[in-house]
């Protein structure tokens, strides 16, 4: 099991330059710590005009910055937005490479579309085209890393041939993933040899059915990239404390918070009907959970929060069903003061990574 | 946390309609014709059309919606609402800013049965090939005249529709008091069509929303539906936040 950092850069109003600031540096402070106490990976998400819940607009910024004052920890786009009038190709190919680059070969690249009209009709982008666009642009990435020379002809966009610049340190190319809310999106990421990002916080049997196709459909899978990435990554808000209760109230809070503020984003479906957005995607489970900021009776099962020996079970239960790495939401509009969450960090690596740490091949051998 | 409305609808409490009880019997609406047409609006236009109790939406977005209820209990009439685009705590809901039903048997009982801000007036749903056009008549002017243009065939699954919030005094606990009202139609879908919003007159005012501008048109859509006005179910505090101050006054519907 894999343990990573998941942002979204939640930031509470009054937003003043000092409020940002410090978010922004309170996640870099814990990103530090992540790296030495061995976390594997920190991603980022690329949202916009998401109001208190994403101000990470610039994800590859704050990657770079990550990736500077860290040894070791993986840095990942959580996801980049493959719809051209977010993001054009030949340049996801060039902040990627740059990125990889200058973390010495640490990037994974997570794809997706955006869920949101705020963000869709923000950059005038057509609801309906965004999951073409996307395999569109998933083809092509991993050939402008690759090949000296690049040109393309395509629906979404083209280009005469050129050097695409810089090539990134990893080779063949970085892992790709993709962004997996909508049911049948993990599908989507098997059958391109994807990883699956999961970014919904369903509970067990939900995740199981979705993990359990991903891998069967995997196996037969045409990839998009030169190998394939057979990982699957859930989603979970961590606030580990010796005192259960402590622990367990301190995370309804920054769950029933993050949950709170996702119910507020106008969904695309909400307003605009397209084929290409039947679902709701994570907003519907968010929904159930979050009847207010202060709700009290909400326990989503397997949220990685409480004590230590509570956390070891659910763990040990998405270890159980599949899951190769969990990327923990640590804060959401700052509910949980920086001391804690760096508290929280340190009791985590302390009491429950080595539960879950990798057996050296030796003892591997020697147990069997 | 989000940000919050700034309408106190206890000081407006005289404007509002007021029902006799909470204990509205449904109508069912089958066959009607419902043009939605959904546009975005500056947040500093609607400001001050949104109760305390409620989120805005962000963007700010409004729905005109004009509808041909072909069967009803006081026979057929046209409707047309003007909803602000909302959350009722984590729910995406239309708070009710205007009405207008082309009958005044059918303004008199929604009015006095769910709460709506409705007048009578002279309201057209149209539908041609290219277009399906709503237009809507106060005292001799035009004070809404709509078109969904351009219109494509769908299916229902592609169409969501919000539930409504209206706002009325009600007895409640024995007195009288200002409340907001759940009004959650259902829909079974017979045809949906999707196409490009156009406005050529919206007059704000006569719609109980001066100063609304509109902006940015999102998506238009015609649909061919069963639906209802159900029981009232929830209300809400107009004052406290929708999480803090709703009461269920009734059990789901038994199809729920």
């Amino acid at each position: 099991m894999k343990f990573g950092l998941f942002y979204e850069i939640s930031i509470p109003r009054p937003w003043t330059r000092e409020t940002e600031r410090t978010v922004y540096n309170n996640c870099l402070e814990q990103v530090k710590l992540a790296d030495e106490l061995g976390f594997d990976h920190v991603w980022a998400v690329e949202h916009h005009f998401l109001e208190e819940y994403s101000h990470c607009s610039a994800p590859e910024l704050f990657l770079t910055a990550c990736a500077v004052l860290t040894k070791r920890i993986r840095v990942g786009h959580g996801i980049v937005v493959c719809v051209p009038e977010f993001n054009h190709p030949i340049k996801i190919a060039e902040r990627t490479a740059t990125l990889d680059l200058l973390s010495g070969g640490r990037l994974e690249v997570g794809t997706g579309r955006s869920a949101t009209w705020t963000e869709l009709g923000g950059f005038g982008a057509n609801p309906d085209t965004t999951k073409k666009s996307w395999d569109e642009f998933v083809r092509c990435l991993p050939k402008m890393w690759m090949q000296e020379t690049f040109s393309y002809q395509g629906e979404f966009w083209s280009m005469p041939e050129r050097t695409i610049l810089p090539k990134p340190y990893q080779k063949p190319h970085p892992p790709m993933w993709v962004a997996v809310t909508s049911p049948g999106t993990e599908i989507d990421a098997a059958e391109r040899g994807l990883g699956s990002l999961g970014l919904s916080f369903a509970g067990f049997e939900e995740q199981e059915k979705k993990i359990k196709e991903y891998r069967r459909r995997i196996q037969s899978c045409e990839p998009a990239g030169a190998f394939v990435n057979e990982q699957v990554a859930t989603t979970n808000f961590l606030f580990c404390h010796e005192d259960e209760k402590y622990g367990v109230e301190m995370g309804k809070k920054l769950g029933n918070t993050f949950n709170y503020l996702a119910t507020q984003l106008i969904s695309t479906r909400e307003v605009f009907s397209s084929p290409s957005y039947q679902s709701l995607g994570l907003l519907p489970a968010l929904r159930r959970a979050a009847t207010g900021p202060d709700a009290s009776e909400q326990q989503t099962e397997g949220m990685a929060y409480g004590d230590p020996a509570r956390i070891i079970r659910a763990v040990k239960k998405w270890e159980s069903l599949g899951v190769d790495c969990i990327n923990f939401i640590l804060n959401a509009n700052e509910v949980v003061p920086q001391d804690q969450v760096m508290a929280s960090l340190r009791l985590f690596a302390k009491e429950v990574m080595p539960v879950f740490a990798k057996k050296p091949a030796n003892v591997a051998a020697a147990a069997e | 946390m989000p940000l919050y409305g700034t309408l106190d609808l206890t000081a407006v409490a005289n404007q509002l309609p007021t029902l006799a009880n909470l204990d509205t019997e449904a109508w069912i609406l089958p066959k009607a014709e419902m043009l939605q047409l959904l546009i975005e609006v500056p947040r500093s236009s609607t400001d001050g059309l949104l109760p305390k109790a409620m989120h805005p939406a962000l963007p700010s977005y409004v729905i005109l919606a004009v509808t041909k209820y072909s069967e009803s209990p006081v026979g057929p009439f046209t409707l047309a609402m003007l909803r602000l685009g909302t959350r009722a705590g984590a729910h995406p809901r239309g708070f009710m800013l205007g009405a207008v039903a082309s009958s005044e048997a059918a303004a008199k009982e929604l009015r006095n049965r769910w709460g709506f801000p409705i007048e009578t007036g002279e309201v057209k749903f149209l539908r041609r090939h290219d277009r399906v056009m709503g237009t809507v008549k106060k005292n001799g002017k035009t004070i809404l005249d709509c078109a969904l243009v351009d219109p494509q065939p769908v299916s229902g699954t592609d169409v969501q529709y919000i539930n409504w919030v209206t706002a009325a005094n009600a007895p409640i606990d024995g007195q009288t008091q200002t409340m907001l009202i759940q009004v959650d139609p259902k829909y079974t879908f017979y045809k949906a069509e999707r196409g490009k919003p156009q406005v050529a007159t919206f007059d704000a005012a006569a719609w109980n929303a001066p100063g609304l501008l509109l902006a940015d048109p999102i998506v238009g859509t015609c649909c061919t539906v069963d639906t209802d006005l159900p029981r009232i179910r929830f209300v809400m505090d107009p004052l406290k936040p929708v999480f803090q101050g709703t009461r269920r006054i009734r059990e789901s519907r038994v199809d729920e």
